[in-house]
């Protein structure tokens, strides 16, 4: 990697997160620090109740840690306001669930206008920008159609095109291929990649699948709330085209 | 492909991680709100119609209330300016007649116009071999222009064309011995009547013994001009007669009652009041408004509750829509939220639903309350005239009372509406993701 891509993007300085349940307290996270470089595929993989999706969740914003606190650029997310964040997360974060959720009664097109929406634009103008990434991920011709209308494969790219459409500095996408067949998911995968690669964005994404390794710059390995390793990909498509070049 | 993500990366990199503070356009939130109104048509429709139902059930009430208000007020005020005081004997023992002192001590009074008196006198009409009882108005012509009056213009014209003319009720014609009332007309009456001395003034210019004297001496027949419908009673026995008359034949007669008319409808009080305080009972048109006015106020406050436990059934479905709507929606809320929607954008979301359904609704409701009105009144004039009655407009929507609904539109969005969008607005995001 060269200097320029050693930036780092997203810090997590000792992050705890204990969940209260009942009267006792249940430690999800113990003590994670991570470093994210700008343009890095980080795909956070361990085996289910490890605390990735609420490492995930805590960076995005949304799950405030017990102890510790996240950097985004410098900012110390943790200690601003929660529209702060909220804004922060609509206008540098782009967001890709495990379930595509959409607004039921809005159609394709205007689901990925909702980023713009949320932040003060007309439906006009995030139609727009919308209409551009909507055949970037090649579903023009669902535009009008409703969102649960489409096949989960078609739902997380238009879920994609949603996550972009504020140009977002990075991804956070927790599992996005899990409801997906085989093809669907490197088809969502291949097309996230190629977005990371050509316009340097970074990606945070929590996956199970093992055959979805080769997509990840790096790869951190999360078992009971710790990283058991953070291990640069050799072996990614990334690295396998830069060898080749 | 990606032409459009080069330029703006450039102003990322640039941005760093600035963050501006923005919030949803109120356009967007109408919109949403109507899509989501949109996509679930029957429960939109019940809704909208129950709100609907309950405002039109309000405005036909109301609207009918009003109008016949105004219409019976328009109808006591037509034959009775508001600017008009009947003056009267304070009580029966206390006999008072209306003489030259009376009348000139009233004409003082600040803001008196003009005053008119009449006298009622028993008396005795005969025609050839028939021969009644007969209770005799005797009026000026000034007096019947101040007075409600049921005697048409040309029956009054010809009345007060020749002092010795008389307008005479259907029954007293019948006593009189005509089938057909009409054929009284251009008939002549011979009368006596009974003038108590001390309906006799002194102050005018002539004395009572003078006035005795000219009772023996002249001629008492009168042509009767016309016949006068009551419209209150069939078989009232009366008759109007100029009151110069009587004063030619039985001397200087006072008033019984009089007419004030006064200069400006705004000084009636404080003109009766000064009357009142001269001995005499007073009454005035705007009396009977007032007791109607009460009325219609009473009638009012039972439409009011009424309209409050129709609306009270409206809002509680109002509000079972929304509640619906927000679970049906949690996991939207929940996606906005990760998205970047702040608290304010979802609370606004809600609430303007809320006002949506209740704006429709209450547009709605005045709409259709108000046509069914004008259709019951166009119906019932259409009724009237085969039957010969004139039409009248007994349907009114006073501008406050459609500023009252707007306000109550907008009150009834609020209190609909501020439970479900505080609930949405208070929702965590990953919460109302997870939400099943």
């Amino acid at each position: 990697m060269t200097e320029e891509k050693k930036e780092i993007v997203i810090k997590v300085a000792g992050v705890k997160k204990n969940f209260i349940v009942g009267e006792q307290s249940i430690p999800v996270l113990m003590g994670i620090d991570l470093e994210i470089f700008r343009g890095e595929f980080v795909l956070l993989v361990g085996p289910s109740g490890c605390g990735k999706s609420t490492l995930l969740h805590t960076i995005y914003g949304l799950e405030e840690p017990t102890v510790g606190t996240v950097f985004i650029d410098d900012d110390d997310i943790w200690v601003k306001t929660k529209d702060w964040r909220a804004n922060f997360r609509n206008q540098n974060i782009g967001f890709i669930p495990q379930q595509p959720f959409w607004i039921k009664s809005l159609t394709v097109i205007e689901n990925i206008a909702i980023p713009a929406i949320i932040t003060g634009k007309t439906f006009a103008e995030g139609i727009e920008i919308g209409a551009k990434l909507i055949e970037l991920v090649g579903m023009s011709e669902w535009a009008n159609h409703r969102p649960y209308d489409l096949s989960g494969g078609q739902q997380q790219r238009i879920a994609l095109a949603r996550s972009l459409l504020l140009d977002p500095k990075f991804i956070i996408a927790d599992e996005p291929t899990g409801n997906l067949d085989r093809a669907a998911g490197e088809k969502l995968m291949q097309l996230l990649l190629d977005i990371s690669e050509q316009f340097n964005i970074t990606i945070l994404m929590v996956t199970h699948n093992t055959d979805q390794y080769k997509f990840g710059t790096r790869i951190v390995n999360m078992v009971d709330g710790k990283i058991m390793s953070d291990v640069v990909n050799k072996g990614s498509l990334t690295e396998i085209k830069k060898d080749k070049n | 492909m990606f032409k459009i993500f080069k330029k703006k990366n450039i102003e990322k990199t640039n941005l760093g991680s600035k963050v501006s503070s923005n919030q949803m356009r109120f356009s967007a939130v109408i919109l949403i709100g109507y899509r989501n109104m949109s996509i679930n048509k029957l429960r939109s429709f019940l809704t909208v119609g129950g709100v609907a139902i309950g405002i039109a059930i309000i405005t036909l009430l109301i609207s009918l209330g009003f109008g016949i208000q105004g219409m019976v007020i328009r109808e006591v005020t037509s034959n009775n300016p508001g600017n008009i005081i009947d003056v009267g004997n304070n009580s029966l023992e206390n006999f008072v007649i209306f003489d030259k002192s009376a009348i000139g001590r009233i004409e003082n009074i600040e803001g008196v116009k003009d005053v008119e008196i009449s006298a009622n006198i028993g008396g005795k009409f005969i025609i050839g071999d028939s021969q009644t009882d007969v209770v005799v108005n005797a009026i000026s012509e000034k007096y019947l222009d101040l007075a409600s009056s049921n005697i048409d213009l040309e029956i009054k014209k010809k009345l007060f064309l020749n002092p010795k003319s008389v307008a005479i009720t259907p029954k007293l014609a019948t006593l009189l011995g005509f089938e057909n009332p009409d054929d009284s007309i251009g008939k002549q009456v011979e009368y006596s009547m009974i003038i108590r001395e001390e309906m006799l003034t002194n102050d005018l210019e002539d004395s009572k013994e003078e006035s005795q004297k000219e009772d023996q001496n002249k001629d008492k027949v009168l042509t009767i001009v016309g016949i006068v419908k009551d419209q209150t009673k069939d078989d009232a026995v009366y008759a109007y007669v100029p009151i110069e008359e009587i004063r030619m034949v039985y001397g200087k007669v006072a008033g019984q009652s009089v007419k004030v008319s006064v200069k400006d409808e705004s000084m009636v009080e404080n003109t009766r009041l000064q009357i009142e305080q001269l001995g005499f009972s007073t009454e005035s048109v705007l009396d009977t408004i007032a007791d109607i006015n009460s009325f219609f106020s009473v009638v009012r406050i039972i439409l009011v509750a009424f309209g409050v436990i129709i609306m009270s059934i409206s809002a509680m479905g109002m509000l079972n829509t929304l509640s619906v709507s927000l679970l049906q929606r949690t996991k939207e809320v929940g996606i906005l939220k990760a998205l970047g929607a702040k608290r304010r954008d979802i609370f606004k979301m809600f609430i303007i639903e809320a006002f949506l359904i209740s704006f429709l609704g209450g547009t709605i409701g005045i709409a259709v309350g108000y046509g069914i009105a004008k259709l019951i009144n166009y119906i019932i004039n259409m009724i009237a005239g085969k039957y010969g009655v004139a039409s009248a407009n007994f349907v009114e929507i006073p501008s406050i009372f459609v500023i009252s609904i707007a306000l109550f539109i907008f009150i009834l969005g609020v209190v609909t509406g501020l439970f479900p969008a505080l609930r949405a607005s208070k929702l965590h995001a990953l919460e109302a993701l997870r939400y099943e």
